[in-house]
């Protein structure tokens, strides 16, 4: 006897979807459970044994002075690289945007040159920059005291190092956020800027404010959560520059559980903080989700 | 029909030589030091055994990675036989109870110490009176010096200062030369806080690893060196990095580094300057307390195979008998970790005579040499970071008394030393 067709058909979806699905659930979604049960443990990596403890790695992470710090550091590094980064882009995307137009060899080559930090390893880069702000013979210092300006150790003060690596931090994705605010740009039907000349309209100024800046904000918000994104990822600058020194002052989370997992050989607290980690991802995600769903109600 | 006889009894005698072959499985770490040393050990050692295969797992980055691939091998019953470890790392496999005691191997101490396994060398590989580990490469804190900038500051290699005023001093007038010109450096760091500390004569633990004892005098003076060479000697808030940058570059003075770097700043520093070992100054009242914490690598036993240990055991008394120390010190520039090849000038004298500020380094750990501590525990790794973080401290002008008292009673409660 032939099974219904019913039966069938829920066969076939079955094997169509299985697969991927139960690659998802042993790659990630286990995984994750496992971080999950760890983190309210004491496993040590290597270790026959363990303890439960409940809430206390997370307990730990927000109390401890070392844990609250990673955590104060990296909301601090988002919310320097978030609005510089865009605003930059956003400036160099509309000056190379308005360049096509009568140059557009240069605009490209500028383009490309502002996707440069994108490209390139951003390891190889940060002994780059660790050379470049070399307090006595680097060569940033060396032109601040040319102009008579104090040369500051740049990764080395304490109160100076998280503000540098943001920076650094900006550099590297000032060209990723130009691409996304360039093709924005390129969206933007040319008869709304001819509509709101017609209702006059005619300045620069106010050709952004009515027509350009309107337009863009699906895109301005959909980078604002890919900054985000990645700037709560920071972790290669801080391992090549400063390991998280001196003194913790630019330890980030993703840099302290590398630390506490890898170095200290703490796996239940790393999976506390790698917890953390994955609940702000989760929330970063289904709020770009949201958005691309806007963005579909703009057109 | 003879030859087929013949053909059958070689094909059975080469079939019952393999069986007795022993593969020994070797784990080492940072190949960019290790690579050619380790296959230049493992052909000196094949050549004298020829039953037993040596071969080498590929290497790890680093000996924190080693570490954890160790452990990880070891959650998979995939451990190797004998492993290459950092001096102050063993112990967090003896804390797993992965490393098989060597005492049985080594017979007793007065014939361990003929074989050239000195009181001292062994220690760096004990725990509790139980042998863990054998040093196989040693390395103490050294002054780099460069001295064309000393000259230039009125001072001489030939009276260079053998106190630490003396040095703070002459660092100061080095700094004096230029705004581009550091007078010293040290790295904030849990092994320069300790050898600073064995100067002095104190340990950071008591015997028995039941209380922190570094805020005793010695602890606080060592301390108070960081201060004085920030304060007195202008010395930079540089990472280490920066400072392996700035000395080669002939901009710093004095650099309290790892002997193990000589050959890297030679290097780099090229015809610049002749870059000059001295050792670091003895600051206790009772130079028998002095020692500094070594720094290198040392070799464990992981196989408890009764027949693999035996053929292991071969392997690793040939690593650190002189034969290997020979081969070790020679490509790498680690100082030698068997004392016989210290004695004997026909091992390394060749060498001395090439390298005389190898020769420098060399000596004071042979002087010197004493356990690299570990912090017992769970947190024994992650309270390092804090004594650095602590020596950050100092360094930009907390008081070192206080502070080093705070630090104390901080480790306590995080090692669980408080009852």
């Amino acid at each position: 006897m032939r099974p219904g067709r019913r039966i069938r058909e829920a066969l076939t979806d079955l094997w169509l979807v299985g697969p991927g699905v139960a690659a998802m659930l042993a790659l990630i979604f286990v995984p994750v459970a496992l971080v999950a049960v760890l983190s309210f443990t004491d496993y040590q990596f290597g270790a026959r044994s363990f303890r439960w403890v409940g809430l206390e790695n997370y307990h730990r992470l927000f109390t401890d002075p070392i844990g609250r710090k990673a955590v104060t550091n990296t909301l601090l590094y988002v919310a320097i690289v978030i609005p510089f980064s865009m605003t930059l882009a956003l400036l160099v995307a509309l000056g190379l945007h308005r360049l096509a137009q009568t140059m557009p060899r240069l605009s490209g080559i500028l383009q490309a040159a502002y996707f440069l930090p994108v490209a390139a390893t951003l390891v190889a880069m940060a002994i780059a920059w660790q050379m470049l702000l070399h307090p006595s013979i680097g060569p940033v210092n060396a032109v601040l005291k040319q102009l008579g300006l104090p040369a500051p150790d740049w990764l080395s003060d304490r109160g100076l190092v998280l503000y540098t690596l943001a920076a650094i931090g900006i550099w590297q994705s000032v060209g990723y956020n130009m691409v996304l605010f360039l093709a924005g740009l390129a969206a933007i039907p040319r008869h709304l800027y001819e509509a709101a000349a017609v209702d006059g309209a005619t300045r620069g100024w106010e050709r952004f404010w009515t027509v350009t800046w309107p337009m863009l904000g699906p895109t301005t918000l959909f980078v604002a959560v890919i900054t985000a994104t990645n700037a709560f990822r920071v972790f290669e600058t801080v391992a090549t520059l400063t390991r998280g020194g001196p003194a913790f002052a630019s330890d980030t989370l993703v840099y302290a559980l590398y630390r506490e997992g890898f170095v200290y050989f703490k796996a239940g607290y790393a999976s506390a903080i790698t917890m953390v980690f994955f609940v702000v991802m989760m929330v970063l995600t289904l709020a770009q989700f949201a958005l691309i769903e806007r963005r579909v109600h703009y057109r | 029909m003879r030859r087929l006889l013949i053909a059958g009894l070689m094909v059975s005698a080469a079939g019952s030589a393999a069986a007795e072959t022993v593969s020994i499985r070797v784990h080492y770490a940072i190949p960019t030091i290790w690579a050619e040393t380790q296959k230049a050990l493992e052909a000196a050692f094949e050549a004298r055994h020829p039953g037993i295969d040596i071969v080498l797992d590929g290497p790890a980055e680093s000996y924190a990675e080693g570490v954890q691939r160790l452990l990880r091998e070891a959650v998979a019953g995939t451990l190797p036989d004998v492993a290459y470890v950092g001096l102050n790392r063993w112990r967090i496999l003896e804390a797993r109870g992965l490393t098989q005691p060597l005492d049985g191997f080594l017979g007793d101490r007065a014939a361990a110490a003929e074989a050239g396994y000195t009181g001292a060398l062994l220690s760096l590989g004990q725990y509790k009176g139980v042998q863990h580990a054998l040093a196989t490469s040693a390395s103490t804190l050294v002054m780099y010096v460069n001295p064309d900038l000393v000259a230039r500051a009125g001072g001489s290699m030939e009276d260079f200062p053998t106190t630490w005023d003396g040095v703070i001093a002459l660092a100061a007038r080095i700094d004096a030369l230029g705004d581009d010109i550091d007078g010293i450096w040290i790295d904030r760091h849990d092994w320069r806080f300790q050898s600073l500390l064995g100067s002095f004569g104190g340990r950071p633990m008591n015997e028995d690893e039941t209380d922190i004892t570094f805020d005793d005098e010695a602890g606080i003076a060592a301390a108070t060196l960081y201060r004085r060479f920030a304060q007195e000697a202008g010395m930079k808030s540089y990472g280490d990095d920066q400072a392996r940058q700035a000395y080669p570059a002939g901009t710093l003075g004095i650099m309290l580094e790892s002997s193990s770097l000589l050959a890297r700043f030679q290097k780099a520093a090229g015809s610049r300057f002749e870059v000059t070992v001295r050792k670091l100054p003895i600051a206790a009242s009772d130079p028998s307390r002095v020692y500094f914490p070594t720094g290198g690598s040392a070799i464990v036993m992981l196989t408890d195979d009764p027949a693999k240990q035996k053929a292991a055991w071969e392997y690793m008394r040939f690593v650190t008998g002189p034969e290997g120390a020979k081969i070790i010190v020679e490509n790498t520039g680690y100082a030698p970790t068997n004392a016989l090849v210290l004695k004997d000038e026909s091992y390394l004298g060749a060498f001395y005579a090439a390298n005389p500020q190898a020769k420098v380094a060399h000596e004071q750990v042979a002087e010197h040499a004493g356990p690299w501590y570990a912090y017992p525990g769970a947190e024994g790794v992650a309270v390092t970071d804090l004594i650095a973080a602590a020596l950050v401290e100092i360094t930009e002008g907390a008081d070192p008394e206080t502070r080093i008292k705070a630090l104390a009673e901080t480790l306590r409660e995080r090692l669980g030393m408080k009852r």
